[in-house]
């Protein structure tokens, strides 16, 4: 052994530069490693996936933590991209370690939470406990439904977000077309067809009635959630190839169907997307509350020249709103401290100054129904022509469809997603197909979706869900 | 004196030098192999959560017509990279290589710069380049023939495995490229000018001389391209927002295996998937061995 370690010191000798460069920095930054103070904080931890929410939250944790009767731990409030925040989430959920004691929650992320056995939900169960303090009652009901499985709920709802349409008004007042007219779809696309000519002879029309297309997975959600279409039943089972999606999904196909379509695609969030709306391209767009924040700060060039309606409905005297997002505030069962995790969690959510911070920033109305009456919403908004859109919006969140909490609704919607693509280029393909015949089509390949959604669903064994 | 004694104790030496990497395997290789292998016979929620399920998983992976169409996408971009990247990355070293040409190391940079980029940085540019209407594909294209319905085309939702196989040329084409050069750069002259002399055209040569020299390069780069295109994963991620886009046109196997062990939280069903490309890397690399094995007896 003595000669082991004669040899290796002897091999040291011939080390290069380099190599003595490399064992030094390797020493070094072991040292400061090892050095470091890695002991995890005795505050408590809240991960938020929003700056905005960030910038609403951080004074008010100041004073919660100023004014709290218990007061026993501080509140380390940190922003995480949501993709962060999933897996650092996920990984402590799977191994039973600790994450933080509050974390918000978007929707696109929460299925994987309900995937597995109800004992292996990482949030703890807040049903009791929105009962006890009367906020269940408080909420919005239709909020409460994407984070809530076999009736328990597992997270504070953050957000309502019904949906309205927001159009170019200063076009179609221009055009001297009256809108708010058109209360079904079928309407509006005949009020709004002569702005379809093709003026500038540049082989388009001048602009599309509506931005939306059969590949955007959230707004074909949207559609088929306002129009009543189901992909689970509140058992969680799946239910794609009903009559009444079939009979939906062909319409909203068609919009998008021949050659000369009704629709338009316009990326939602892109810089090209955003020329496209203030080019005008398009009149109308699915406009939950919070895409309202995200135009004003990326396409001020429309700010005075839209206005918000109710959605026109599917038929006469139907849903007028949908729904679309959402994010929620829930407690992991590692945390040590669920009391206080507890009252900063209602102390946020039902809060009146970050409700009305919440609008004022970035546009999202809160799910605390006694919150409405806060005057910040009666406020006229000059970016949609000073109309009070956030007394629009309230008019219609207790009409937002329900939202399932099935951990496969978004393979669902990517099913349906198909289901449209494949629709779409069979009827383009066609000579002439009549209705009877698209919603044959669309039956069949609902079917085709459906057994896809129950092969998936049949593997796992953790849900009790027997599809 | 001391060499001497040392020399004995090399064994000793040896072994503590082999230590540091033998524990590192067995930590980061050889155990997650076998928990791997354990993983495919249970269904898992997490780690912690798992249901023995036996033989299963690989049964109903063979009855996943998601599993197949990911295998047909994955083949089908091994076929674009083994056919069209390759050939393409040889005939540009060949033109690179020539002594004629001048400013040969501007182009050699110029070709290996995306590599220098990045893969996911090289993705989202070939996203943006992609775009319907805005991308600058459709722009160039409906300007060079004038037809602004072009514009319309869906790349990344019509043809997704073709708009893969564009982007992974511009990534790859380059990489692949220098390995051919410096192959090209050890033929050996006097076999050229022998050939020469003895009055072999450039086809000739390139037939009778530099194809046989750069043989064993070539082996090399295709069975580093074929199991780099087996394992694709970052492109189409990127490119199609985390799922395989319209009707799973291009979800590829590394895809299918993330989805249901990282989205779905199913360890022991991606752990299957994982061992049937594992199952696929050995195979091709065996026929590979053998096809050099087979050429060397020849020789």
């Amino acid at each position: 052994m003595k000669n082991a370690t004669s040899l290796a010191i002897l091999s040291l000798r011939h080390l290069s530069i380099g190599m003595w460069i490399m064992v030094v920095l390797f020493l070094i930054s072991g040292m400061v490693l090892l050095s470091s103070n890695q002991r995890p904080s005795e505050n408590l931890q809240m991960w938020v996936f929003s700056p905005e929410h960030q910038a609403m939250y951080a004074p008010m944790i100041e004073n919660l933590q100023l004014n709290s009767e218990r007061n026993d731990r501080d509140i380390d409030l940190s922003l995480l991209s949501i993709a962060a925040i999933k897996s650092k989430m996920m990984s402590g959920f799977f191994g039973g370690l600790p994450t933080a004691d509050l974390i918000e929650v978007e929707r696109a992320t929460v299925g994987q939470i309900f995937m597995g056995p109800s004992e292996a939900i990482g949030f703890h169960d807040l049903t009791d406990r929105l009962h006890e303090e009367g906020l269940y009652d408080q909420i919005n009901a239709p909020s409460l439904s994407p984070w809530s499985v076999g009736g328990r709920t597992y997270g504070l709802p953050h957000d309502v977000h019904p949906v309205m349409l927001a159009y170019r008004a200063d076009l179609t007042e221009a055009a001297g077309i009256d809108l708010t007219q058109a209360t079904t779809w079928d309407k509006f696309f005949e009020l709004l067809r002569p702005m379809m000519d093709d003026n500038d002879s540049d082989g388009r029309p001048d602009h599309y009635p509506l931005s939306m297309w059969v590949t955007q997975l959230d707004n074909i959600e949207l559609l088929m959630l306002q129009g009543g279409g189901q992909l689970f039943d509140k058992d969680g089972k799946p239910t794609l190839d009903t009559d009444q999606n079939a009979e939906l999904l062909a319409e909203i196909v068609s919009w998008c169907a021949g050659a000369n379509p009704v629709v338009t695609d316009i990326n939602e969030f892109s810089a090209a997307g955003h020329q496209s709306r203030v080019d005008g391209d398009a009149i109308a767009y699915l406009c939950p509350d919070w895409m309202c924040s995200i135009w004003k700060m990326h396409v001020p060039g429309i700010a005075g020249k839209m206005k918000v309606m109710p959605l026109p409905a599917f038929t006469e005297g139907g849903r007028r709103t949908s729904v679309r997002g959402g994010t929620m505030l829930g407690i992991p069962k590692t945390t040590q401290a669920f009391e206080q995790s507890w009252e900063t969690a209602v102390e946020l959510y039902t809060s009146p100054e970050i409700a009305r911070e919440l609008y004022s920033m970035v546009d999202i109305i809160s799910p605390i129904r006694s919150l409405w009456n806060d005057p910040v919403y009666a406020e006229p908004d000059p970016f949609f022509m000073d109309q009070k859109k956030g007394l629009m919006y309230i008019e219609l969140a207790p009409q937002i469809p329900l939202r399932t909490s099935s951990p496969y609704n978004y393979n669902a919607v990517l099913e349906i997603r198909d289901a449209s693509t494949n629709l779409l280029n069979w009827y383009n393909a066609q000579e002439n197909a009549d209705d009877a015949a698209m919603i044959e089509k669309t039956k069949d390949l609902l079917r085709r979706a459906q057994r896809s959604i129950e092969r998936q669903m049949s593997r796992n064994a953790f849900t009790g869900i027997d599809p | 004196m001391m060499f001497r004694r040392l020399r004995e104790n090399q064994i000793v030496f040896t072994w503590a030098a082999l230590t540091p990497f033998i524990v590192l395997f067995l930590v980061f290789m050889l155990y997650p192999l076998i928990q791997s292998a354990f993983l495919a016979v249970n269904q898992t929620y997490g780690p912690e959560t798992r249901l023995y399920v036996g033989p299963k998983n690989f049964r109903l992976l063979i009855q996943d017509p998601v599993f197949w169409i990911a295998i047909k996408n994955t083949l089908l971009y091994t076929l674009g990279s083994l056919f069209i990247q390759l050939p393409l990355a040889f005939v540009l070293a060949l033109v690179l290589n020539s002594r004629r040409l001048r400013g040969r190391s501007i182009y050699r940079l110029i070709f290996f710069s995306p590599q220098l980029m990045g893969l996911v940085f090289v993705s989202i540019l070939g996203a943006l380049a992609f775009e319907k209407r805005a991308g600058f594909v459709n722009r160039s294209l409906a300007w060079i023939t004038n037809n602004p319905s072009l514009l319309e085309i869906d790349w990344l939702q019509t043809y997704i495995m073709p708009t893969l196989i564009l982007i992974s040329l511009w990534l790859y084409v380059g990489f692949n490229m220098i390995y051919f050069l410096a192959a090209l750069q050890n033929v050996d002259d006097s076999l050229l000018e022998a050939a020469e002399i003895d009055g072999a055209g450039p086809f000739n040569r390139l037939r009778h001389v530099v194809i046989p020299s750069v043989r064993p390069v070539a082996t090399f780069v295709v069975l580093l391209s074929m199991i780099g295109s087996l394992q694709l994963f970052e492109l189409p991620y990127i490119l199609l927002d985390g799922n395989g886009g319209p009707n799973n046109d291009g979800l590829t196997i590394v895809m299918y295996l993330y989805q249901n062990g990282f989205e779905l939280g199913d360890l022991g069903y991606a752990s299957a998937v994982g061992w049937v490309l594992a199952l696929m890397l050995i195979g091709l690399a065996l026929v590979q061995i053998r096809m050099v094995r087979k050429e060397e007896a020849m020789r």
